[in-house]
């Protein structure tokens, strides 16, 4: 009786070990990267099947040819598994075209969720690769010539191997995720098209959660079939991945802890629980339930609970002492209150690492007939403009001028359909627009574009170019390694911060901000990124007009430090008090340049736009 | 020849659900992949009232009322109050998938596990033009011909297409021009709904028999008709639908009809990693 019970321990710590190994991988795409990778299932699959037919004897020579698969190369363990990982890391990379940038975050969940079907329709169809639907059995335990795998001792033994390397995960991505790669990770997710605009590369970070994610759930597919010893079609349909994403929704995304405890309430308890259900005479309907019972879990969890039961954890990184985090703020709460710091001392050459940069006036930044159209309409036509280095450029225009399209197309956001943009002399049109942010191009947003489930510190560090820690092996050599530098990294952040009056929600979530203070939070981000040339959308929109002319007068003193800013504004006082030259687009064209003193005598203008 | 008869058949089956899908992709910006538990659902309903005697063609519109509310709920009390809470697209389709379990098996916790079909012949047969067609099948063309033909008069014709091509252009402006878009939101969906009911339905009759889990793969060739032609586009789905239909069963005759789906894997693949915005569409399109 005791034996039977240990037998039956040592199964659990085998599903339990490979179940939260999975959730681990999944929620480090899912709940960090962003990425909803519905096709989870076919990688830790590709790992059964590897280390299967790693392990086993040529398929002609073994167990009198009655199944048919490749390769049989009969691997001592623990190479299989290691095969197996490797096998599940490369099994990504032809996925890396369906999340590459573009494509809306539904689409490639679609698209990978598609490919999980027609994978295991292939493989049960094509038998001679991976023996069809009958699936691959006999498959050999690790080390079973030296130790009898029906004993009691291999069998906690395997268990244990199992916990010990489900630890190991959880400290491998522990690693990657609280690090400064970790961060651009989560504001990746949050927002994807504002993460590439700081300079993240979106196709390689995703690439290499999926590779890492993929690697650890083909381990995890190691592990069970040596333990279970067979592998069959049926035992990855696609609705697996659905247990496994019900599995983090409960548990807590973006909560490695959350993921194991998903694990344990999810696959393995759903798996445990019908053991003890006696037969019914409707055999279908237990599975059947089983399945409603995922379904509903899903709905009612993303409706009621919808971080899940151990929600994702507020990271606090300020090191300012007697600040106590604000939890939330009152949306809308009085702008017009906010208060600039001590802003007018901050040493902006210093801390925005400008350097010793001397104002010549030269043009940094220029287009030659710059075009864009939609359907055949055209937005931006034939747009030529130069802005000169040091000098705070504005851009005005009435709604649909082409001014937000143009603004796009100079940091690469948008593809032009024709015409040419030159940065710093060089042709930069065919540069991706991440590319142009580590070049020194960085645009802000007209529409809020702060990181919500970052906060207001981490929104500010996670845009500073060249950290260490800010790619994947940089993470992986530790804190050692980049700690000091990213304690640099936030003390500047917060100094700036400090500057601005924002210190006290230095540990705030960015989206529970009111409209005005992330309106600040994004230009300090966009500081931070230390752009040569600023790219800023309409900046003030929503902003208390005080509080605008001190904006305006910080971005003037920067310009005088050797930044230069190309604002796009409606509010022409600011365009008078600070810009200098200002161009006027209108009707998709380039209609006046000059100071507004010179603009306003021009009738053209005024008649397309300072009218009223 | 015959097989692209065949493809004839699956083809009309595949545009009526392909265009309801589309539909409410196009006003609610929904991927709904519950869509293919809700046309089964529908099918089993017109199964049962054909069991106890009602003829097939007049079950079908218990199918029709079944998908058409079915829909209308799903989108009420599921994916709107989503949307007002302002859950990312994913998290709608998250949930869609959720709903997928919930009424695929729950129907297969009801009805079990076992194949039925309906009590109708397939009738006779017919020949012309090297083809050949079961009176079932002849039926089934027809009827998407004449309600894929209501379906464009609706749309072009009616104020109702109109304020429905406005919504899905662009819903905030749409609304801000007088179309109450919540009406016609909902309309849609029951619309939308209706089509999904006679699809599932006439996908079980021409199928001939089916269970629970029989609708569950569909949803990969509704995709993938949906983007060749375009998300969100009607006629895109309609064209989707029929290379899709045309090029499964055709595929079927010449190389391993197990591989027949493999062709709209494939194409969905294909369309989603060069052009998702569908063979006609331009990115503004999205």
């Amino acid at each position: 009786m005791l034996t039977q019970y240990s037998f039956y321990l040592t199964t659990i710590l085998v599903y339990g070990a490979v179940d939260a190994m999975a959730c681990m991988a999944l929620n480090v795409e899912f709940g960090f990267a962003g990425i909803s990778n519905f096709g989870f299932i076919i990688f830790q699959s590709a790992g059964a099947y590897t280390a299967a037919i790693l392990s086993m004897p040529r398929a002609a020579s073994s167990n009198g040819g009655f199944q048919q698969y490749v390769l049989g190369w009969n691997l001592a363990w623990p190479l299989p598994w290691i095969g197996a990982a490797i096998v599940g890391g490369l099994l990504a990379l032809p996925f890396v075209f369906l999340v590459g940038k573009r494509l809306r975050g539904d689409f490639a969940a679609v698209g990978l969720l598609v490919s999980a079907v027609l994978l295991n329709v292939l493989v049960k169809d094509y038998v001679p690769f991976l023996n069809g639907s009958a699936g691959i059995s006999i498959v050999p335990a690790p080390l079973q010539s030296f130790w009898n795998p029906q004993g009691l001792a291999y069998q906690f033994a395997y268990g244990g191997v199992a916990i010990v390397l489900a630890i190991g995960v959880y400290f491998l991505i522990r690693r990657v995720t609280e690090s400064p790669y970790g961060r651009s990770l989560r504001a990746m997710r949050d927002n994807d098209i504002v993460a590439d605009s700081l300079g993240k590369d979106l196709r390689l970070q995703r690439t290499s959660m999926l590779v890492l994610g993929g690697a650890i759930a083909a381990l995890s597919g190691a592990i069970l079939v040596g333990f279970i010893n067979l592998w069959a079609p049926g035992a990855w349909g696609y609705a697996e991945t659905i247990v496994l994403f019900a599995a983090i929704i409960v548990g807590g995304a973006g909560n490695h802890k959350g993921a194991i405890l998903g694990a344990i309430l999810v696959p393995l308890s759903f798996e445990e629980i019908t053991r003890f259900i006696p037969p019914l005479s409707n055999p279908a309907l237990v599975p059947a339930l089983q399945w409603v019972a995922i379904g509903l879990l899903i709905i009612l969890f993303l409706w009621f609970r919808p971080d899940g039961i151990l929600p994702e954890r507020r990271r606090i990184l300020s090191n300012r002492s007697g600040v106590a985090p604000v939890e939330t703020v009152v949306e809308g709460q009085s702008d017009a209150l906010i208060k600039l710091g001590n802003v007018d001392e901050l040493n902006f050459r210093e801390l925005l690492r400008l350097g010793e940069v001397t104002n010549d006036h030269r043009v940094i930044l220029s287009t030659k007939g710059l075009t864009k159209s939609f359907n055949g309409v055209t937005v931006v036509s034939d747009v030529s403009i130069e802005v000169r280095q040091g000098r705070l450029t504005g851009m005005i225009g009435p709604n649909g001028a082409g001014k937000s399209t143009t603004l796009a197309m100079l940091a690469g956001t948008l593809a032009s359909t024709s015409g040419q943009v030159f940065f710093e002399g060089a042709d930069i049109t065919s540069v991706s627009s991440h590319k142009r942010a580590q070049l020194g191009l960085v645009r802000t947003f007209q529409l809020a574009s702060e990181f919500k489930k970052l906060t207001v510190l981490e929104n500010l560090v996670s845009a500073i170019p060249r950290q260490p820690g800010d790619s994947f092996w940089g993470s992986m050599r530790g804190r050692r390694y980049w700690g000091a530098e990213d304690e640099a990294n936030i003390e500047r952040a917060e100094e700036i911060l400090e500057g601005f009056g924002l210190t006290q929600y230095a540990d705030t979530y960015a989206g529970a901000l009111s409209g005005g203070q992330r309106r600040l939070v994004e230009i300090m981000r966009a500081l931070l990124a230390q752009p040569k040339v600023l790219l800023l959308d309409e900046p003030m929109a929503g902003v208390h007009p005080n509080l605008a002319h001190k904006i305006g007068d910080q971005l003037t003193k920067m310009c005088d430090n050797g930044m230069t800013v190309l604002m796009v504004e409606h509010e022409l006082s600011l365009m008078d008090a600070f810009c200098d030259p200002v161009i006027v687009l209108a009707e998709g064209q380039v209609l006046a340049e000059g100071t507004m003193a010179e603009l306003r005598k021009r009738p053209e203008v005024v008649e397309a736009y300072l009218v009223g | 020849m015959s097989s692209f008869g065949f493809g004839l058949v699956t083809a009309a089956v595949l545009a009526l659900a392909t265009v309801g899908f589309t539909m409410q992709f196009a006003v609610t910006n929904v991927l709904n992949l519950a869509y293919g538990s809700v046309m089964i659902n529908s099918a089993f309903v017109t199964y049962y009232l054909n069991i106890h005697g009602v003829p097939t063609w007049v079950a079908l519109f218990g199918g029709v009322a079944t998908g058409a509310i079915a829909s209308w709920l799903l989108n009420q009390f599921v994916f709107t109050p989503f949307q007002r809470r302002n859950r990312p697209p994913i998290t709608i389709v998250i949930v869609a998938l959720g709903v997928d379990l919930v009424g695929t098996f729950g129907l297969q916790a009801i009805v079990g596990g076992s194949y039925v079909s309906f009590r109708q012949s397939p009738g006779h047969e017919y020949h012309f033009l090297g083809m050949f067609f079961s009176g079932l099948q002849l039926v089934i063309l027809g009827i998407a011909v004449v309600v894929l033909g209501i379906i464009h008069w609706l749309l072009r014709y009616t104020r109702l297409g109109k304020a429905m091509r406005a919504t899905s252009a662009n819903p905030s402006l749409a609304r801000n021009s007088g179309v109450k878009t919540k009406t016609i939101i909902s309309t849609t969906w029951l619309i939308s709904g209706a089509l999904c009911g006679l699809a599932g339905t006439v996908f079980a009759l021409n199928t001939g028999v089916f269970e629970a889990t029989s609708a569950q793969l569909y949803i990969v060739l509704l995709l993938a008709a949906m983007f060749l032609g375009g998300p969100g586009e009607p006629y895109g789905a309609m064209f989707g639908a029929l290379v899709i239909g045309l090029s499964t069963e055709i595929s079927a005759a010449y190389v391993n009809p197990q591989y027949k789906e493999v062709i709209a894997f494939v194409a969905l693949l294909g369309m989603l990693t060069f052009r998702p915005y569908g063979i006609f569409g331009s990115e503004k399109t999205l």
